[in-house]
């Protein structure tokens, strides 16, 4: 591929640390995720197949609104999302372009995140 | 059933564990379990709960108010719920088996939402609260597990068979999962179905023409449930197998009559089933008939699939003798492909065409009870889809996305009767739920029909609105876990897609063709629970044309 058909995004994981990998245009977010081994604990459970929202992804406004149609589908998997923003959208759908280059997007803390710390403190029984 | 009770006892007062209980928790959850979901829906409903203590969203809330707020977690033994005594009662004695749902509601209501049973040794925990189903689904591991298959797998073993997906676990499972949702989970790899679904909504709708003929101008079909079991059964075959089966003709081919006989058999057995697997082994040379007809109902089941899994077989083998490029669909794929044995793709054929035929044909029926007994309603999907679509324009998946009141049919359908009322899982971790420590290990049961009828889920909770599924705009969301009737994530059903596929097309076109009125014969239908939420009474409607 030639440079032109690399995309750079920056991910922000869930210790707020900036991650930035170069994926190809036409490739999913979960696809980028899978080919460069980001350890995203949970992330994309269903391999793209939209029975879950693990691969829920949290955008900038102003790419949110440049990122394409929402099917209903999504829309309902999003419905199931924790820690849902409006500008959430599913990372296996959402594909690269190079007007997507350089935008950052988070990966919202996880439901495991909050057990965690819970755990740490109550685990008395 | 009496002396199933007895026997019951019996087993108890010996200490005879092998627990009939926790085995007809599980037989109930493999009766049941024709999703790919988790079947618990009998135990969900064994058990009660505490008197109302709202323990818990703590854990949804960020972890610093949690801890903040956190008390103590209770242990598992301060959690309230019917004594085991009132369970055997209610399930054994009151046929309770057929009331689950209704068992569901109600010890919801006596012991809140969160609630523990026991079946003999086997303990349940209900989980009745949409956050906290929620937090149970979200925690999930790579290959959750919803209950005990064991008397599947005796069966499969004894024959030589492998597990499919309901049957399988942990690593099996996944390998078989991972193939088969990159087949048949994505709504545009589904989509590609459309045309052959659509030649037999073809089909469903000459029948509905030829039977309501039978009641000469009161156009009466009776038993609509009939009819949509042959659709789906075609349906689903005609994907799984890429083969028609002639369900929906006059005459019913021998083969397909067969497998319906099989199927019947599976399924009026229900409640047989579920002893077969409680009846301890050494009771069988005593009390055979259960094991019996559970192993006449899988091979009658498995026979089917294999004709037809090695019909394509011979077809793929001589194609490629003939040095032809080989095409096709699901099965065509599955068979080229190495990610599966020929086993293998025998038991899956069998567990997804045996889950995706009940399931889809009482939906359907409830979906068409529910218009003709709401006529408003009725009246503004089928404006919807008329002027989308005009009176002959056949839709195909596409077209649904213009048709939210189809989607919001479907589901508000599935809300008010969840054909799979609950669901089970067996944590692969020690959780905290609803401020109870839940060890690693514990049955779950997620109580699907609580909250989907819960009006802190849904306000008119008990009303027939498709509307409330209709967002405003693409940033209009609601927290949904109350109704999830395909379940959720990675073990939900596999065949979702499919059977939307199959429900939005063929009602989508019942209404460009049909007003769907009660008729003289219409009677009011409640839900009972056998195995699957099924209707208690043949629900018989109008058909009347359209244009």
């Amino acid at each position: 591929l030639r440079a032109e058909d690399k995309v750079t995004v920056h991910f922000v994981n869930r210790d707020g640390e900036k991650i930035t990998v170069q994926g190809n245009t036409g490739d999913s977010l979960l696809d980028v995720v899978i080919d460069k081994n980001l350890d995203f604990d949970g992330f994309g459970a269903c391999e793209g197949t939209l029975a879950c929202s693990t691969c829920h992804l949290i955008f900038e406004k102003d790419v949110y609104k440049q990122l394409g149609p929402i099917t209903d589908e999504e829309m309902d998997m999003l419905d199931l999302a924790y820690g849902l923003t409006d500008t959430s959208r599913l990372g296996c759908q959402i594909c690269l372009s190079k007007s997507l280059d350089g935008m950052t997007v988070k990966v919202p803390e996880s439901v495991s995140d909050v057990r965690q710390s819970v755990d740490v403190g109550t685990t008395t029984s | 059933m009496t002396i199933m009770s007895l026997l019951t006892n019996a087993l108890h007062a010996y200490g005879r564990k092998k627990a009939l209980e926790r085995e007809s928790i599980h037989l109930l959850l493999r009766a049941a379990g024709f999703h790919e979901l988790p079947k618990l829906s009998a135990s969900q409903s064994l058990e009660v709960p505490a008197a109302g203590e709202r323990v818990l969203p703590e854990m949804f809330t960020p972890p610093q108010d949690a801890a903040e707020k956190q008390t103590r977690v209770k242990p598992l033994r301060e959690m309230p719920g019917p004594s085991t005594i009132s369970n055997l009662i209610e399930f054994f004695y009151r046929d309770g088996f057929s009331r689950i749902h209704e068992i569901q509601l109600k010890h919801t209501h006596q012991y809140g939402k969160i609630f523990k049973s026991r079946f003999g040794p086997q303990l349940v925990v209900s989980v009745a609260d949409k956050d906290m189903v929620a937090q149970v689904l979200r925690a999930e591991g790579r290959a959750p597990q919803r209950a005990n298959m064991e008397s599947w797998k005796e069966y499969r073993d004894m024959r030589g068979r492998a597990t499919g997906l309901i049957s399988a676990e942990g690593e099996d499972w996944l390998k078989m999962r991972s193939a088969l949702r990159q087949r048949i989970m994505r709504p545009r790899d589904v989509a590609v179905f459309s045309d052959d679904v659509n030649g037999v909504v073809a089909d469903l709708i000459k029948r509905i023409h030829a039977l309501r003929s039978q009641d000469g101008a009161g156009q009466t079909v009776m038993n609509v449930n009939d009819l949509y079991f042959k659709y789906a059964m075609e349906g689903v075959a005609c994907i799984l197998y890429e083969t028609r089966l002639g369900c929906l003709q006059e005459e019913i081919p021998k083969q397909s009559l067969e497998y319906i006989a099989a199927l019947h058999l599976m399924f009026s057995m229900f409640k047989t089933t579920m002893y077969a697997g409680a009846i301890p082994k050494w009771l069988r040379p005593i009390i055979p008939k259960p094991w019996n007809e559970f192993c006449r109902s899988w091979d009658g089941l498995f026979k089917f699939s294999q004709i037809h899994v090695d019909k394509k077989l011979s077809e793929i083998k001589s194609q490629l003798a003939a040095g032809k490029e080989i095409k096709g669909g699901l099965l065509t794929q599955l068979l080229v492909g190495k990610e599966m044995t020929l086993e293998e793709i025998y038991a899956n054929m069998t567990e997804m065409l045996l889950a995706g035929v009940d399931t889809t044909s009482f939906t359907l029926s409830w979906s068409t009870y529910l218009l003709a007994k709401h006529p408003h309603v009725q009246q503004a999907v089928y404006e919807e889809v008329v002027n989308n679509l005009g009176h002959d324009q056949v839709p195909v998946a596409e077209d649904i996305t213009r048709l939210p009141l189809i989607r919001g049919l479907v589901k508000e359908t599935l809300r008010l009767f969840p054909v799979l009322p609950g669901n089970g899982r067996v944590t692969q971790q020690d959780l905290v739920v609803g401020g109870y420590h839940i060890p690693k290990g514990t049955q779950l049961a997620l109580c699907h029909y609580s909250t989907s009828l819960d009006a802190e889920c849904f306000p008119s909770s008990t009303e027939f609105h498709p509307a409330r599924w209709v967002r405003k705009d693409s940033s209009d969301h609601v927290d949904n876990f109350g109704s999830i009737p395909f379940g959720y994530g990675i073990r939900s059903c596999i065949g979702k897609r499919i059977a939307e596929l199959e429900m939005h097309l063929a009602l989508a076109q019942l209404l460009q063709k049909f007003r769907i009125e009660e008729s003289p014969y219409t009677k009011t239908v409640t839900a009972k629970t056998h195995g699957l939420l099924t209707p208690a009474a043949p629900i018989n409607v109008r058909f009347v044309d359209r244009q």
